[in-house]
């Protein structure tokens, strides 16, 4: 009885579980999400592709992304991050190296 | 980790001022016309109240309130703190230009406490340290809280100029000595490398700017204020004070949407003013508790993040009733 009294708090908090919904570690799904997110074309879009030169690149915008990734995969990108890396393939790389949790 | 409990706490009135005047996203012209839709979608922010008044006349305006709200006496207020940002004029505090003001009692406790959005938090927990230390039949204290924050925005700035909006809350607290049962707790924490992600600046012409990182304040956000939440929730050990509401600092909807998917709640637990009233700083938590207070006399939580970067939790015991009002001005 005295542990489950312990132990109520962790009934109440079922974290989601920290794991990606959509596999942005897998390259086509990745660009298929950044087209729709960012509202570009997939055709016009690569891992080369400076992300900043995207025409609907703005303040907000840049926000939505980002949250969205995270709501997608639980990556956390800061803008310390964003502001050493240049292209989409970065963003890519970053999602597969913390994908396993927070960072 | 500063977890702190407090008996005999009583929130006994709250007054929200909120100015009139109204600005409309979707009639915002720094935003392209057809992104403002967006905007305000992504946001959860449609309209925001702008102040042509000093944050002084506001916090005046709900003193004066809440002490008619309550049937206080000016000889029966123990403490006054203001939480703010926006000050005019910072020396003396506010607190003690309010003091003479409204002519309190000499024996009155009163300074200011520099503070953003997790303010109210820290307010109510300062207030909760000293109203037990006083020697007093039933210590008293005003916590006044707000910001006149559009004050403080460049005008072509299109990550604040959506976001911020001015209001001010006033919220009256008594300490019954003979009620030894805990009635608050509070979490309080700070993580200073976030101290970039809200700031200010002076500008080319030295006037006083605050900027936001929005991308830095989801990311501190997200981070730190689910974790914040659960760990004052596991150190209540007690299901009786499981909260009824989860009454969260009004950011904006991306980032108070990812806490509440993190912490996986039922959005109806969650009271929202974002659409109405926009990010309000400190004072955004007591506007939107009082949307509940008619039907809510049990424990709540309370969350503040941002600026700082600084995350204040506090788990309530609200009375079967507490007195309230939103007035306009």
């Amino acid at each position: 009885m005295k542990e489950t009294e312990n132990n109520w708090s962790y009934i109440i908090f079922v974290r989601f579980e920290e794991k990606m919904s959509l596999p942005l570690n897998e390259i086509e799904t990745f660009l298929d999400f950044t087209s729709s997110e960012l509202s570009i074309s997939k055709n016009s879009i690569s891992l080369e592709t400076r992300f900043r030169d995207i025409p609907s690149w703005s303040s907000l915008n840049a926000l939505i992304y980002i949250s969205r990734i995270n709501e997608e995969t639980n990556v956390l990108i800061t803008s310390g991050d964003l502001s050493e890396i240049v292209n989409l393939g970065d963003i890519y790389k970053l999602i597969k190296e913390r994908s396993n949790g927070y960072n | 980790m500063a977890i702190t409990k407090h008996s005999g706490i009583k929130i006994k009135g709250i007054v929200n001022v909120i100015p009139a005047l109204n600005e409309d996203n979707l009639q915002l012209p720094i935003i392209e016309e057809n992104e403002r839709q967006k905007l305000v979608e992504q946001t959860g922010i449609r309209f925001r109240r702008t102040s042509k008044l000093p944050v002084k006349n506001l916090f005046s305006r709900g003193i004066k309130e809440a002490m008619q709200l309550t049937g206080w006496t000016n000889n029966d207020v123990d403490i006054l703190i203001c939480v703010t940002q926006t000050t005019e004029l910072s020396i003396p505090s506010l607190a003690c230009q309010l003091h003479g003001d409204h002519e309190f009692n000499q024996q009155t406790i009163c300074y200011d406490i520099n503070a953003g959005c997790s303010g109210y938090v820290y307010g109510l927990q300062t207030i909760s340290s000293l109203l037990s230390t006083i020697n007093s039949k039933k210590p008293r204290a005003l916590l006044c809280c707000g910001d006149v924050s559009t004050h403080l925005l460049s005008p072509d700035d299109t990550s604040t100029q959506p976001i911020f909006s001015d209001a001010i809350s006033v919220t009256a607290i008594e300490f019954d000595p003979n009620d030894d049962s805990i009635t608050a707790r509070f979490n309080l924490e700070t993580i200073g490398k976030g101290q970039t992600a809200i700031y200010m600046e002076m500008n080319a012409l030295n006037k006083k700017i605050m900027r936001l990182n929005g991308i830095d304040v989801f990311a501190y956000s997200v981070k730190y204020v689910p974790s914040n939440i659960e760990a004052l929730i596991e150190n209540a050990q007690k299901p009786d004070e499981l909260p009824e509401i989860y009454v969260f600092h009004q950011a904006n909807k991306l980032i108070n949407d990812a806490v509440i998917r993190k912490l996986n709640l039922n959005i109806d637990c969650v009271p929202n003013t974002l659409n109405l009233y926009g990010n309000t700083a400190s004072a955004s938590i007591p506007i939107t508790l009082c949307t509940r207070l008619s039907e809510t006399n049990n424990w709540v939580l309370l969350s503040g993040f941002g600026v700082g970067f600084s995350v204040a939790s506090a788990l309530i015991k609200l009375p079967d009733f507490v007195p309230h009002k939103t007035i306009e001005i």
